[in-house]
């Protein structure tokens, strides 16, 4: 009786929401209905609505093929203005047919029409097809992952006016089977935009997310990309004017460039684009962070200026012995030290340098030592210790990020176990354990300023944290599925997450708001790293593609097409910002012009440019290393690159 | 299921479900619910397995693993399956039969005593952090912790197919090349497409290396030699001198085997095992150079000074084994290596019958020619063919043991002490490789007599040895070489220096006339590993650096690399050549040599070079030169 009573059941939930109670017993003695039935009136509001609408054709399944091929060929048969755009209506309109097929019962024919149409959907939707097609009847459509976020959202389309015209004018004729026209009004938010319909490349370029485009009401608000203006140190007065960091690996703060530094002498001293320095409250320095600052600002002025005719030198760190164990590495912003997490939930540390790694004394020795002495620090520190690695032990699952913090003390780890913890880097002990997620952590970074620290998980939500407070400051809510990866801009105001649902996200802060989505991934993010200049979001995909983001518009402005299907795991901005770098799965690191990157998008900035697609201008070298792929890439202070993979003996 | 259901997911068959049940204890599942549980079980299995993925993703791996099903089911919160610890991939094994077909896992029964009396195993090496170069200013270094700039395969794809080179443009990937000269200037312009160069063109670092390889390999120190060796056994990125070390070799080879000059020829042959067991170079291009050199080094009737004395055996072997190390590597069905090196030595195994026909116009007509074939060169030809197997000694060797036979006897009986032990050695070398061939080709009982018949001279020996070889079951190699020890003596004319006893297993010394033990020395374990599995024989393999190659062979001389006048010199065998020294006939064919004061020396084909003689018989062309 299972297909009859549905819609009866929802008739009932339905006077009982009303609060209709005569008619309600009416119905359910007439009905038959038992009480167990009634008790589990739980349909979820979407779903409810659904069954109602679309009632009267539930009765027969063979109209979804004939209404999908009726919608196909009114796309395909479309100017060539609109044509583009509508067919971005068909893979949603698909699922929700296979969904509601799969509510009815009509099993056979939703396999059938997953078997006709499906191969026929864009490349891209293909993974999601496949964790689809599990379901197979309707209750596992409750406790899909998957189904659930199609059912209880509605997927984007953005259409220019013209196009939503005629397909009215489409639906309009259609009104003798309203399977369609019930499709679009329950699951499908369509985008209305004023402006020519987009071309090919252009409805390509932001296709791709799990719920399909983003809108652009979304990506209105300002962002301030621009750098935070140097506080002065003592040190170097008056020679700062800019402070440069990124990449992936949290990075020391305060590097300035040198006078000479003329890609950066472009800039006006003070950025439009820069948010005031006070609108994120930062930690002010302490006398030995300026210390390391001062060290830094020498350091960059030693910096080879890179490009395609002089290209970088790549020390490659080999893991040896570590087979798969090895999961994640991060080099310090000043490049002498190592920390790589490993799944069987350690976490080791190397100097990379001849200055070996020293504990603090114990405590009662630490009393003898006079506090007031200038080289207090240096005091405190065990002399015997001669170690070259050390091991943290404490988590209780894989780690799958270890980050430095800025100025070298700290240690930020997130695992498997759903915590994140903070390591001492002189005591060598865990410090403090953040909870907070409730499922495991993909990725943790800190801040450029250090203090702040940022985290995102299975849970789906990202946390901005700060050392001080064992509660998250704020939660950014918004991603579909996982937070795979997250990255401080330099500037400290915004966070952007990558998500397994392919977008992109960038949050504000100050406001905890969502003030970009980035749709235009094919696959799932799985590393993201900020330009030097802080206006460029580089993202690398699980299927080998990279993207480079503009956060002024929020529009894609590059793709590079995957050389293979092993998925990019590190992405590096050279110091300069000339050069990107692209560590992947198949052993290979590659390093991109940057430059040409983004003198190309400066130069089309008027028009809607399309992105390019150029993958060998872009290309300037590409190095395999000896089965090892490539877990992080990072570049010194002087534009040397580090990388580090682990020798995978078995391949 | 169907299958085009495998495209979208395939699900438990109601069979399998079946069989499952049935490994649990319930008999008799009804349809219905095997169709249910098979839906529901593939269904939870489906999103298990989706979501270990997203745990093997973030380990940064491209392979599932079974602690990714583990984390997978604690984020549903089932309880993990503790105990499935498996560090690689479980193969699935197949069975069929009575129609029905069965993947199921291989589980074998585990003896606990056994591993708690077992030692235990070792403890895993600790990680560790090895920095390198991957770049330097933007090239690639070829130093062994990099990929070999030109893979394997793409060396092989180009030897088989040199389209596909010109047809790609010049690539970005190949960032280790070290871009010089006009390699460099190519790159600089790539508005005009030219063919590249590079390959015959040595940056100053390769030259040196080449330089400095080359005196090692044929100098005096043992030491160097060793490391040069090494060098060519491992180094990455060699490729782009091959050609040059090729010609190397086989210029040498062609020089020094009409000098007689043992110990170079030994040190060369010693250059092509290392290059063979370079990982990162693939030799196909070259063996039209190398095939000719290893096999003058088998089959040359003359390859030192004092053929009495000196051991040129362990040459022959030695080279023998390369050529099957050769022909197992490259054969492929399009250049059939193996059969055209099985007849290059079957040939000089020809009976005089057989011979006549191909022997041309130009011979004396009554001398028949393989008559002639030196005993050397027989023995040559024998450890050859040996080496490829059971199957060639039984079609080749075995058909005309009567033959052979006879020329060892006759040689015995005569005169000529260099004759007699070239006798021994070869009548202990058939005898050592047809044995086994005997034992498992004929049945027992093994009659003196049948022997005698079948196999003529040789019958008896052999017999002993096939008996004695059937009483020791489990005596393999040495078991057989032990044999020949002990049997041949008594056939040995006693006042003779008898090859029996020089030709004891290492490691003991050779007593009597022959200090000329050669040394080779293996510069790592690998080499000695595969020679002796190939035959623990009379090469001393020592790892101590040896104080000199033994006394008897000549010193190493400063090897000086014939250049192209000289080398028009040698080729040309069609001027009147009586005054010339030597002739040396070469046509990418074993090496056919006449020295002023040694007879003719026929190297597997029954091809001569005589002094002034106007009317040579060509080379034949039925040989590899089309490998060039």
């Amino acid at each position: 009786m299972g297909d009859k009573s549905t819609p009866l059941l929802a008739v009932l939930q339905l006077l009982r929401k009303y609060n209709l109670k005569g008619t309600e017993d009416i119905l359910r003695k007439e009905a038959n209905l038992g009480d167990v039935e009634y008790e589990n009136l739980d349909l979820p509001e979407v779903e409810l609505a659904n069954i109602l609408t679309a009632h009267h054709t539930e009765s027969d399944p063979y109209s979804y093929e004939f209404a999908y091929d009726s919608l196909k060929k009114f796309v395909e048969n479309s100017l060539d203005v609109y044509k583009y755009e509508l067919s971005t209506l068909l893979y949603p309109v698909f699922v929700h047919m296979y969904l509601i097929l799969i509510l009815y019962d009509h099993n056979e024919h939703a396999i059938k029409i997953l078997e006709k149409f499906g191969p026929e959907q864009d490349e891209y939707y293909q993974d999601d097809l496949k964790r689809l097609c599990a379901v197979k009847n309707k209750d596992q459509v409750k406790g899909n992952e998957l189904a659930e976020i199609y059912s209880s959202n509605k997927f984007q389309v953005q259409l220019s006016r013209d196009a939503s015209t005629q397909l009215k004018r489409y639906l309009h004729e259609q009104k003798s089977s309203p399977i369609i026209i019930n499709i679009i009004k329950n699951h499908i938010q369509i985008d209305v935009c004023d402006g020519p319909g987009r071309s090919h490349a252009q409805v390509k370029s932001t296709l791709g997310g799990l719920l399909g485009e983003a809108s652009r009401n979304e990506n209105r608000t300002k962002v301030y990309y621009g750098l935070l203006k140097e506080p002065d140190l003592q040190i170097l007065p008056a020679q700062i004017e800019d402070e440069e960091e990124a990449e992936e690996t949290p990075d020391k703060p305060k590097k300035k460039k040198a006078k000479k530094d003329n890609i950066f002498m472009k800039k006006p001293k003070s950025d439009p684009n820069a948010p005031p320095n006070d609108r994120i409250p930062l930690p002010d320095l302490k006398e030995n962070d300026k210390v390391e600052k001062g060290k830094a600002l020498r350091e960059a002025a030693k910096r080879v200026q890179l490009g395609p005719e002089c290209l970088p030198s790549i020390c490659f760190y080999t893991l040896l012995n570590s087979g798969h164990t090895a999961i994640c590495a991060d080099i310090c912003d000043d490049s002498t030290l190592l920390a790589v997490g490993f799944n069987n939930s350690t976490i080791k540390v190397w100097t990379l340098t001849t200055v070996r790694l020293r504990g603090m004394k114990s405590a009662d020795k630490l009393q003898d030592i006079d506090r007031e002495a200038g080289d207090v620090l240096v005091r405190m520190m065990e002399e015997k210790d001669r170690e070259t690695c050390r091991t943290l032990f404490g988590h209780s699952g894989p780690v799958y990020k270890v980050s430095f913090d800025p100025f070298k003390t700290m240690l930020l780890s997130c695992s498997e176990d759903s915590t994140i913890r903070l390591w001492s880097l002189q005591c060598w002990t865990c410090i403090v354990v953040y909870r907070g997620h409730v499922w495991p952590v993909w990725d943790t970074r800190w801040s450029p300023h250090g203090h702040y620290f940022a985290s995102g998980g299975h849970d789906r939500i990202a946390r901005l944290w700060a050392t001080d407070h064992h509660q998250p400051l704020r939660i950014f809510a918004g991603h579909l599925s996982d937070i795979d990866c997250i990255q401080f801009h330099p500037n400290s105001n915004y966070i952007a997450t990558g998500s397994s649902d392919r977008t992109v996200r960038l949050w504000d802060c100050l406001t905890g708001t969502q003030v970009r989505i980035m749709t235009g991934h094919r696959s799932t993010p799985f590393t993201l790293a900020f330009s030097a200049c802080g206006r460029w979001l580089a993202s690398g995909g699980g299927a080998g593609e990279i993207q480079i983001w503009d956060l002024s518009s929020g529009l894609p402005s590059a793709a590079i097409p995957p050389a293979s299907n092993s998925p990019i795991h590190a992405l590096a901005f050279s110091r300069d910002g000339t050069i990107l770098a692209s560590g992947s799965l198949d052993s290979t690191i590659k390093l991109w012009d940057f430059a040409i990157i983004s003198d190309e998008n400066i130069n089309e900035e008027n028009g809607n440019a399309a992105p390019t697609q150029k993958e060998d201008k872009f290309l300037l070298r590409s190095y395999a290393t000896k089965n090892s792929p490539i877990k992080s890439l990072h570049f010194t202070r002087r534009n040397l690159l580090l990388a580090v993979g682990s020798y995978d003996g078995s391949v | 299921m169907s299958d085009s259901e495998l495209g979208y997911g395939s699900s438990f068959t109601v069979d399998s479900v079946k069989v499952i049940a049935e490994s649990v204890g319930i008999g008799n599942l009804v349809d219905d619910a095997a169709k249910e549980l098979a839906d529901d079980v593939s269904y939870r299995l489906k999103i298990i397995v989706q979501d270990a993925m997203k745990f093997m993703q973030h380990s940064k791996r491209q392979k599932l693993s079974i602690t990714d099903i583990d984390h997978a089911l604690k984020v549903q919160n089932i309880e993990p399956q503790y105990g499935f610890i498996q560090p690689d991939s479980l193969p699935f094994r197949f069975a069929s039969g009575g129609g029905r077909e069965l993947h199921f896992i291989e589980e074998k029964d585990i003896d606990l005593s056994e591993i708690l009396s077992a030692p235990p195993p070792k403890i895993p090496l600790d990680v560790s952090l090895r920095a390198h170069w991957l770049s330097v200013d933007g090239v690639q270094p070829t130093v062994p912790e990099n990929p070999p700039p030109l893979s394997k395969e793409a060396q092989k794809l180009e030897s088989v197919d040199p389209i596909t080179k010109l047809s790609k443009p010049a690539n970005k990937d190949a960032a280790g090349k070290p871009v010089c000269g006009k390699a460099a200037r190519l790159k600089a312009s790539e508005s005009v497409h030219v063919k590249q160069l590079a390959t015959h063109e040595l940056s100053v670092e390769q030259q040196l290396y080449y330089k400095e390889i080359t005196e090692a390999c044929v100098g005096s120190d043992e030491g160097r030699r060793a490391e040069a060796l090494q060098s060519l056994a491992c180094d990455p990125g060699l490729h782009e001198m091959l050609p040059r070390m090729c010609t190397f070799i086989s210029e040498g080879v062609k020089v020094n085997v009409v000098q007689n000059n043992l110990a170079l020829l030994i040190y060369l042959m010693r250059m092509v095992k290392a290059m063979l067991d370079n990982q990162s170079l693939y030799l196909e291009k070259y063996l039209h150079e190398l095939i000719p050199s290893v096999s003058t080094c088998i089959v040359a009737r003359q390859l030192c000074m004092r053929p009495e004395v000196d051991n040129h055996w362990a040459l022959r072997d030695f080279a023998a084994r390369l050529m099957a190390q050769i022909c197992k590597t490259f054969n492929t069905s399009t250049n059939n290596l193996q059969t055209r090196v099985t007849r290059l030595f079957s040939k000089a195994l020809q009976c005089p019958s057989q011979t006549n026909n191909e022997s041309g116009p130009s011979m004396v007509p009554s001398m028949k020619e393989s008559e002639k074939t030196p005993l050397a060169s027989l023995y040559g030809a024998v450890q050859g063919l040996a080496e490829l197997g059971p199957e060639v000694v039984k079609v080749f060797i075995l058909s005309r043991v009567r033959w052979l036979g006879e020329r060892v006897e006759g040689a015995l009986s005569g005169i000529g002490g260099a004759d007699r032990l070239a006798a021994g050695n070869l009548k202990h070398q058939l005898l050592k490789v047809l044995a086994p061939v005997v034992r498992a080709h004929r049945q027992p009982p093994d009659l003196p007599d049948d022997y005698k018949r079948e196999y003529g001279y040789l019958g008896p020996s052999l017999q002993q040895m096939v008996s004695k070889l059937r009483s020791s079951p489990t005596g393999g190699n040495a078991g057989g070489a032990v044999a020949v020890v002990t049997c041949t003596p008594p056939l040995l004319p006693s006042p003779s220096p008898a090859p029996g006893p020089s030709l004891a297993p290492a490691p003991a010394p050779a007593p009597s006339p022959s200090p000329a033990s050669v040394t080779i020395q293996h510069t790592s374990q690998a080499h000695a590993k595969t020679i002796e599995s190939v035959a623990s024989r009379n090469v001393v393999i020592t790892s101590s650096a040896p104080q000199s190659p033994a006394p008897s062979t000549p010193p190493p001389q400063k090897f000086v690399i014939v250049s192209s006048q000289q080398k028009n010199q040698v080729f040309t065998n069609t001027q009147p050549a009586s005054s010339a020294g030597h002739i040396v006939m070469h046509s990418s064919q074993p090496t056919i040599v006449r020295s002023q004061n040694a007879p003719v020396s026929v190297v597997a084909k029954p091809v001569f070079a005589r002094s002034g003689s106007a009317q040579q018989p060509p080379p034949e062309l039925d040989d590899l030169s089309h490998l060039a």
